[in-house]
């Protein structure tokens, strides 16, 4: 028992700091910083979010040279002083989208000779077949990766968390319409499910996105429910009823909260999973739509030049792997940091 | 004596289990008054907390108040008859379910649980959560309710509430939750407050803190109590009346004086043996024998006569209804035959045990009830 808090004051002999330790590792696994202190001393795990971290920050950087100021670019104050679409790729090195006036087709990383000539420099990892620099159309395609695996994730996070919720909370018939109905998409192959919606609502990234998430509700909601049955038993949730909170209250701060752990651990992994879809879908076609660069269609228009220019395929393949195995590692760190029943 | 702050009449609550119909409220009837610490005293699963949960209308399928009324301040909170059909119905005087929640739950009738542990949200701060129920019941703005709820800290005895109201629950100990607990009753100065067996996750040092907490509170604010508790001794410090459970019903009704010193009922006469006293030296502790039947399939007649000293023959076939037995104000109510108000056959019935060892068949008697 800590001995250090003897000079705080004391009520009938009752010490207020007077808590068990052991107590306190297990139920303080609810904040923030503690969380992330018991990642940090997990490497995998610290190395799958430091990777996450590095990706989202390029994702934001190009998000704003892409779409940001292809945005301001529309208003003259803007415009006089040169913004533009892809400005500060320009201006350090070149544009991701459009062939380079001095460099040839196929060009191969550094250090190696094809039939097209030697890797300079000028292009690390290359050019494709326009000969666009492959190094830059990587980090362009991050922010597309990143945005659709996440907004995809959230969708799918959000439809579940009401659904699961409201499905666990109520019980009787709402509960058995919404799980049979969850459970009959769950039934469907997700790809399927997801190439039903775009062909459903339009070839787009949207929709894919969209799409992703929709498919990935029941997995949430069946998932947040089974904690949901049991939270909904606690008895600070019937001390709120008697209270007089409303039902609406209880769901979204007493219930939910309480069962978002296992959740936040599901959701991490399944960005990654949605970072596959995506690239799937975009390697099919049905994504991302060309010349916005992105991993997926990066990787299906190297189809053809796999076996002779392999590099050319590797490089977004290396991207997708390292990508979703950070998210995957730090999912794991995130469920050892949040079971309360694994004590490490 | 005036209108009582809450009446209680026939409350019936029956849970429609997969195993049959449990009647675990079967027909209990008491007042609160203004100001007054009502007792209600049982052995487990005798039905307090079902009771009290009714008050509120807490009960949760498949459990469903299936008979009487409950009446609040001049209100009803829930009236149930039985239809021509049989089948029960609340009646068109039961308040509605959204007045309820906005108008008695919280505001006029405040409850503190059992387990000081479990009420409170581990992952929002102490304040935080009082300041959340101050703000709902009070219709205060955020920072009103912020220096109510310091306020409310320091008076029930939490040192240093300005300190402790960014600190989670698990940072605190039982007894300070428990504190934070009856603030968070207090706090919407509610008429009536109903405490679940707030003390008996507690030890005894702890506990006894508590109670003069309560009874300090409730003489400045002259709240109302309903005090479940299975502990005697928790009821000779704080109750002014008493009312006895015995497997859904009440068996005793008395004034705590009363009670202790006139017992009226077996039972209550066998839970006063059951627990060590003060003023009696006694070899060896005398409790009550065998355990409580199931609610699901209660005996006939008085539903204590499996276990009780004093049964006789007629007890099998008689369920009492409580009756003043004694004089005096308030009333002194029992349910036992062996008083004169029944005008039942006891004094004539031969002794249940002696029945059994003269070779009387006792089944054949007990196969016609009332029941």
């Amino acid at each position: 028992m800590a001995t250090t808090h003897s000079d705080s004051e004391t009520l009938g002999g009752e010490s207020v700091e007077d808590f068990d330790e052991s107590e306190q590792s297990v139920e303080a696994r609810v904040g923030w910083r503690y969380t992330l202190s018991q990642v940090r001393e997990d490497p995998t795990a610290f190395g799958g979010f430091l990777v996450i971290v590095a990706a989202a920050v390029v994702a934001v950087v190009t998000t704003i040279d892409a779409v940001v100021f292809e945005f301001l670019a529309q208003y003259q104050v803007f415009a006089q002083f040169g913004v533009e679409k892809y400005w500060l790729a320009k201006t350090v090195w070149m544009s991701p989208v459009q062939e380079s006036a001095d460099t040839t087709a196929l060009l191969p990383p550094v250090g190696i000779e094809n039939a097209y000539g030697q890797g300079t420099w000028a292009h690390p990892l290359g050019t494709d077949d326009r000969g666009r620099d492959i190094l830059l159309r990587l980090i362009y395609g991050t922010r597309i990766a990143i945005m659709v695996g996440v907004l995809a994730t959230a969708i799918g996070l959000v439809g579940g968390m009401v659904v699961g919720a409201v499905s666990g909370y109520y019980g009787g018939w709402v509960d058995d319409v919404l799980m049979r109905l969850a459970e009959t998409l769950y039934a469907i192959p997700f790809l399927v499910l997801v190439l039903a919606f775009i062909a459903a609502f339009g070839r787009s990234i949207t929709f894919a996105m969209i799409g992703v998430g929709v498919a990935s509700i029941p997995k949430f909601a069946r998932l947040i429910r089974s904690r949901v049955v049991s939270v909904r038993e606690d008895e600070y949730v019937e001390a709120a009823k008697a209270a007089g909170v409303r039902d609406r209250n209880i769901i979204l701060r007493h219930v939910i909260p309480n069962s978002f752990a296992p959740v936040l651990v599901q959701a991490t992994l399944q960005v990654g999973t949605a970072i596959i879809i995506i690239a799937g879908l975009s390697f099919l076609g049905f994504g991302i739509q060309p010349p916005t660069p992105s991993w997926g269609q990066m990787l299906s228009v190297s189809r053809d030049h796999m076996i002779a220019d392999p590099w050319f395929s590797i490089w977004p393949g290396l991207c997708i792997l390292v990508t979703v195995v950070a998210f995957n590692m730090f999912g794991d760190g995130l469920r050892d940091a949040l079971d309360p029943r694994l004590d490490n | 004596m005036s209108d009582p702050l809450l009446r209680v009449d026939d409350l019936q609550v029956q849970f429609f289990t997969e195993d049959g119909v449990v009647r675990a409220v079967d027909g209990i009837s008491f007042d609160v008054h203004e100001g007054e610490l009502v007792g209600l005293v049982g052995e487990s699963g005798a039905g307090k907390s079902v009771a009290v949960s009714a008050i509120m209308r807490l009960i949760e399928s498949p459990g469903k108040i299936v008979g009487g009324r409950i009446e609040f301040d001049g209100e009803t909170l829930v009236e149930v008859e039985t239809g021509p059909d049989g089948d029960p119905y609340r009646t068109e005087a039961t308040m509605p379910d959204g007045e309820l929640r906005e108008r008695i739950r919280g505001r006029e009738i405040a409850i503190i649980f059992q387990d000081p542990m479990e009420s409170l949200n581990p992952v929002f701060t102490v304040g935080g959560q009082l300041r959340e129920f101050i703000e709902l019941n009070r219709d205060f703005s955020e920072r009103e309710a912020r220096e109510e709820a310091v306020s409310m800290l320091r008076e029930v005895g939490i040192p240093e509430p300005e300190a402790r109201y960014g600190d989670y629950p698990h940072q605190f100990s039982g007894g300070m939750r428990q504190r934070v607990l009856i603030a968070m009753a207090l706090a919407c100065e509610p008429s009536l407050i109903i405490a679940d067996e707030p003390t008996t996750a507690l030890d005894v040092t702890v506990e006894a803190q508590i109670l003069d907490l309560v009874e300090d509170l409730q003489d400045r604010y002259g709240t109302s109590f309903v005090w479940v508790t299975h502990d005697m001794g928790v009821v000779a410090e704080i109750c002014d009346r008493v009312n006895v459970m015995y497997l859904g019903e009440i068996v005793e009704q008395a004034p705590v004086d009363d009670l202790f010193y006139e017992t009226k009922h077996p039972y209550t006469a066998a839970l006063l043996d059951s627990v060590p006293r003060p003023d009696q030296t006694v070899e060896e502790l005398n409790p009550i024998k065998g355990v409580m039947p199931e609610a699901i399939d209660p005996p006939s007649g008085c539903r204590f006569h499996t276990r009780c000293p004093e049964a006789r023959e007629a007890c099998t076939t008689t369920n009492p209804d409580c009756r003043e037995v004694g004089f005096g104000d308030p009333p002194h109510r029992a349910a036992c035959i062996k008083h004169d108000a029944f005008d039942a056959a006891y004094s004539g019935s031969p002794p249940l045990d002696a029945a059994a060892q003269q070779g009387f068949d006792v089944s054949l008697s007990g196969g016609e009830t009332d029941d």
